[in-house]
């Protein structure tokens, strides 16, 4: 028995070489159920397997062991079932193919060393079982006079399938002369039976099966005209009966005969260029027709027809719809009222200009050919009705696609006094008849009807809605009014109306003055309007600014255009200005109603570039740039300056001839000095002890050439007033032979000789050593020393100065200033010392010069020369640099008492 | 006090009337949703095979013109001709059941003309000549037709005998030349669509018989 396995497993591993190279003829392992060796399982279940141990007593049931996919099955799913089987359960749950193989441990070296033989597997392959096909359906098209033998069926799957495991479809026909059916793996299939069964019944199934198992769908049982779908009617065609305006014939043939499929039909109907169809009910189409009169249709209207057809038993497949056919309905009278309405004009006369126009009525049922219009005054209207009647040709064009509703057509236009009021009637003719009349009553302008109140208008889903309250008195139409630029267009509205949309063609970005008029028995009302866009954008183009004249130093006048109409695109919310100088750009926001602007605070002669941007609620638009340069000057200003210094000229000219003139005296001696007659002179009469009194003004004769050296000591000494300078100089001139070093007024205060003169240098260090003076007056000793070689010592005055202010440090150390003494007593030897004095500006004081001048006279033998006290050192008489006039002036002590 | 019995007495006698009432509804509502269901099976078959006779009548009709046209000049006369060893177009037995039987027996007997002729027009005409597919479609929609008559026939007389074809061979005329296979052709197809007009008029006097009969039995159930 052992061996008739071995041979089994043997001959069956000879046939699966192919696949398993752990199945060798000599195998001690073999698992059942092993046929096939690629079991298909179900996923889903479990598997169990057996692994029998064949031809050898090496090993136990208990040294196998089971793997899947490389893994050890856990043990608590082996089952011993005897020593030499042990099987194994495993569940399926994956979809991939793997291997199960059943393994020995290495108990022994005979094991190891035949390892191939103690191991056997199979491999698995899984799957689903084929889920049952579900919505079955088919379909039998037609071809030309007949249903097409080829039957297409669909449907869907259900369940899951794997690749490995593939679901294959049988689409079953059974016919009372045959069966016919096509497998496929796909979800459709078309079976041929020949010759299409009419009337016969027809079983059709779709039978899904794979190697786990098979299911059939549910059976359609049904005649075989229910899976049937024909070609549209053909022929379709429409005919027009001029004595039936509202009714249209349709005829078409069956698409195919009626002893194949009886067919019932449908038709649909709308106007020319509306998708909006009408259904004829099925009841009325149900029977194989092949003609309808369609009725209650608009006179002379277009409208396109279709018809479509399926089999008359209760299911089937529709056809597709035939082809449009298009037949326009004959015309008729027109039945409702000419949509009369007016524009009226305002200027500066009394009298209105009104145009009187019209609508097409909206049922107008033909083309329109006149307008019969009539005008009388309102108030004759009940005495005569009968105005003249004027007939307004109309000429529209049939291929005009446009409905006739919509064409806007001017009547007339009179001009109405604004005293007066009219009454117009206007009915509307067509080929076959005449309109009922419409009216429409312009009262005068003082007596104009109240209007709606708050009226508001507001965009709301890409249109503009109304919405106002009625006026108090009782109104039996609105029309509500838009225009804009040269476009009108209006709509009625019912009496009881409060709010409504604009059901017109309105444009985006453009503006509309939307306007509400009430109707009182036809009688128009003051109308309410207000400005609206549908939607705002952007402006297209900016505000074009410029200059208004000329700009200034510090500011200029920009002004700039409105933006047209039909460019703004929205509500303008304000204007922003900017302007920059290159550096800084500066921007301000002004309100929509401004169209000009001051810049200020600019700077002078600099170039500004400017720009205005015009902003709406979607955003701004820049216009162009442009570019000024302020003033340097102001207007007037070159001229008030060129003013100013002419008059600051002739101010000084005139100061200047004033000062001429009030000190010409001065001026003459200055220049024209008064030249001693040597031939007066009393030198020859000279002695020591002749008296100075009278050589004095021979003195000051020569003196006057000292002036010079005062010159060169107003360079020295900074500013110097020459009028205050002239006193002095006469005062110099005058006192030639005194010197004061420090407070001029007090010169004259004391008798005592100053030595001032350099050249008495060498005394001065005597007189100097033992006296400490606040100031001193030093008689000069200098000048014409030719003609006077010796100083009347007796004639020299001492003055102590009677300020308080301490000695200078040069006069602390005479040690100090004695060398420099020294030199500047060299330097200046030929220089008379009161010329020094010049520099004093106190000096100019004319009380001093007044009191001088009266003490010269008074003391006239001495004629000393007052030295003001120079108090502060100016910048230039710093203690380094000190002046050689200031150093002088401290110098008196150095000089010490000329030698009488 | 004798109100309220006289009350009770009349309630004894109202719940018996009420449950057969409603009995009888019930069974009213039923039968008509049965026969409204089913559209009684006998006279959809008949109308079944009324429409398929004529379908068959209306192609044989086409058939026969196509035949003309393809047979060349004189074909009208070829149609003229009478010729034997063709069944015969009229229908025998004056019962439906006999009536019956004979359509089927005439449809059986038409096939191997059918089947000659075809062979005979096959050595005539092109492969694809539209006479040959008609030919064929008309062969074909015959043998439903006499499938469609047999269960006709069973539905309505299912204890009457099925009808079986005709067991003996079927008498084909000998070889003859060209012309008068066209003759021959011409004459069968002709026949047959007599016989099928026949057909069709006899099963339209059934038509009222089938079909009215348990219109009849729903109105008399209702009144």
């Amino acid at each position: 028995m052992a061996s008739a396995k071995s041979e089994l497993v043997q001959s069956r591993c000879r046939v699966t070489r192919a696949w398993t190279s752990t199945c060798l003829p000599s195998g001690h392992l073999v698992i059942s159920p092993d046929s096939p060796q690629s079991p298909v399982l179900e996923i889903g279940t479990d598997f169990a397997a057996t692994c029998m141990i064949t031809n050898t007593d090496e090993v136990t049931a208990d040294d196998l062991y089971w793997t899947l996919s490389g893994t050890v099955v856990p043990k608590e799913q082996y089952t011993r079932i005897n020593k030499t089987a042990l099987s194994v359960t495993v569940p399926i749950t994956s979809e991939k193919r793997e291997w199960l193989l059943c393994r020995c441990k290495n108990v022994s070296a005979y094991v190891v060393l035949n390892k191939g033989r103690f191991m056997h597997g199979i491999f698995l392959t899984k799957g689903y079982r084929p889920g049952k096909p579900e919505n079955l359906s088919c379909i039998a098209v037609q071809e030309e006079r007949y249903i097409s033998p080829n039957i297409t069926c669909v449907w869907e799957a259900a369940g899951r399938q794997t690749g490995f495991v593939p679901t294959t479809y049988t689409l079953n026909v059974r016919s009372n002369i045959g069966m016919y059916n096509v497998s496929t793996r796909e979800k459709s299939a078309t079976v041929s039976v020949g010759l299409f069964p009419n009337h016969e019944t027809l079983d059709i199934w779709v039978e899904a099966h794979n190697t786990l198992g098979k299911v059939e769908s549910e059976h359609l049982k049904e005649e075989a005209n229910w899976f049937v779908k024909t070609n549209p009617p053909s022929d379709v065609r429409v005919i027009s009966e001029r004595t039936f305006p509202t009714s249209l014939l349709i005829n078409w043939a069956h698409p195919i005969d009626e002893v194949y499929v009886k067919l019932t039909y449908e038709i649909r109907f709308c106007p020319s260029g509306s998708q909006n169809w009408t259904y004829v009910p099925l009841v009325d189409t149900a029977k194989g027709i092949q003609s309808f009169r369609l009725q209650n249709l608009q006179p002379d209207t277009v409208y396109v027809t279709q018809v479509r057809c399926k089999n008359a038993i209760e299911r089937g497949y529709w056809s597709n719809w035939s082809t449009n056919a298009t037949e326009r309905t004959p015309e008729d009278r027109p039945r409702s009222k000419p949509d009369l309405w007016k524009i009226i004009t305002e200027d500066e006369s009394t009298a209105r200009q009104v145009w009187f126009i019209c609508k097409d009525p909206v049922l107008s049922n033909g083309r329109i050919i006149r307008f019969d219009i009539k005008i009388q005054d309102h108030k004759d209207r009940v005495k005569n009705r009968s105005g003249e009647l004027e007939s307004i040709p109309v000429n529209r064009s049939k291929a005009d696609p446009s409905p006739s509703q919509q064409k806007i057509t001017i009547l007339k236009q009179i001009s109405l006094d604004d005293k007066k009021s009219v009454e117009v009637y206007v009915t509307a003719v067509n080929s076959v008849g005449k309109s009922p009349e419409a009216s429409l009553v312009i009262t005068e302008k003082v007596n104009e009807l109240p209007t709606v109140k708050d009226l508001k208008v507001q965009r709301n889903g890409g249109q503009l809605c109304l919405e106002w309250k009625p006026p108090a008195r009782p109104v039996s139409e609105y029309v509500v009014e838009w225009v804009s630029g040269s476009r009108i267009d209006w709509q009625r509205e019912k009496g009881s109306t409060k709010n409504t949309v604009i059901k017109g063609s309105l444009e985006k970005f453009v503006s509309y003055t939307v306007s509400v008029y009430p109707l009182y028995s036809g009688v128009t009302g003051k109308p309410a309007s207000k400005e609206a866009f549908l939607e705002e954008g952007v402006p297209l183009i900016g505000p074009a600014v410029k200059l208004k004249g000329k700009p200034g130093c510090n500011e200029a006048e920009l002004v700039w255009n409105e933006i047209p109409q039909h460019s703004r695109r929205g509500f303008i919310t304000n204007y922003t200005i900017f302007y920059t100088s290159g550096t800084k750009t500066h921007n301000i926001t002004v309100p929509a109603n401004t169209t000009s602007y001051t810049l200020k605070s600019l700077s002078r002669s600099t170039k500004y570039d400017t720009w205005v941007i015009a902003s709406t609620i979607r955003g701004s638009k820049r216009g162009f740039n442009h570019s000024f340069t302020t003033l340097k000057y102001g207007t007037g200003e070159i001229e008030g300056i060129v003013v100013g210094v002419c008059l600051s000229f002739l101010f000084v000219v005139l100061l200047t001839m004033l000062l001429c003139i009030y000190k010409k005296d001065v001026i003459k001696d200055n220049f024209w000095p008064r030249i001693p007659n040597p031939g007066e002179s009393t030198i020859g009469n000279w002695s020591p002890d002749y008296p100075l009194k009278t050589e004095t003004p021979k003195e000051n004769c020569l003196s006057g050439i000292s002036v010079l050296d005062v010159d060169v000591c107003d360079g020295k000494c900074g500013s110097e007033d020459d009028k205050a300078s002239l006193p002095l100089k006469k005062d110099k001139y005058l006192s030639e032979e005194h010197s004061s070093g420090i407070g001029g007024s007090s010169c004259m205060s004391s008798p005592r000789q100053s030595v001032s003169d350099s050249d008495e240098g060498g005394d001065m260090a005597d007189t100097t050593a033992s006296t400490v003076q606040y100031s001193s007056v030093v008689a000069s000793s200098n000048g014409y020393k030719g003609q006077t070689p010796n100083f009347q010592p007796q004639q020299a005055i001492f003055s102590r100065s009677e300020s308080t202010q301490p000695l200078l440090d040069s006069e602390e150390n005479p040690d100090m200033l004695l060398q420099e003494g020294s030199r500047q007593s060299q330097h200046f030897s030929r220089q008379p010392s009161f010329t020094h004095t010049a520099g004093n500006e106190d000096s100019a004081d004319p009380a001093d010069f007044n009191q001088l001048e009266m003490e010269q006279q008074v003391l006239e033998p001495l004629d000393f020369c007052p030295l003001e006290e120079e108090t502060t050192p100016t910048d230039g008489q710093s203690a380094d640099g000190l002046p050689a006039a200031l150093v002088s002036s401290y110098m008196p002590q150095l000089g010490g008492y000329r030698p009488q | 006090m004798n109100g309220h019995v006289k009350s009770m007495h009349f309630q004894q006698f109202m719940e018996p009337a009420a449950t057969l009432l409603s009995l009888l509804l019930v069974m009213a509502v039923d039968s008509t949703r049965t026969v409204s269901a089913s559209r009684n099976p006998g006279c959809n078959s008949l109308q079944q095979t009324l429409k398929l006779t004529r379908l068959v009548e209306k192609e044989s009709v086409d058939l026969i013109k196509t035949y003309k046209v393809s047979q060349g000049e004189m074909s009208e006369l070829f149609c003229k001709v009478s010729v034997n060893d063709v069944p015969d177009s009229n229908i025998s037995g004056l019962e439906p059941s006999e009536w019956i039987v004979s359509i089927f027996t005439h449809l059986q007997a038409f096939f191997p003309h059918f089947k000659r002729v075809y062979e005979q027009q096959t050595d005539l005409q092109s492969p694809t000549s539209p006479l040959l597919a008609e030919l064929t479609t008309v062969s074909t929609r015959s043998r439903s037709l006499a499938a469609f008559i047999s269960s006709f026939y069973q539905g309505l007389f299912p204890n009457l005998p099925v009808p079986e074809p005709a067991g003996g061979p079927t008498t084909l005329p000998p070889p003859k030349n060209v012309f008068q296979q066209k003759v021959y052709g011409c004459v069968v197809l002709k026949t047959y669509k007599e016989f099928l007009s026949n057909v069709s008029q006899k099963l339209r006097t059934l038509k009222p018989k089938v079909c009215r009969r348990r219109m009849q039995i729903n109105t008399l159930f209702f009144f």
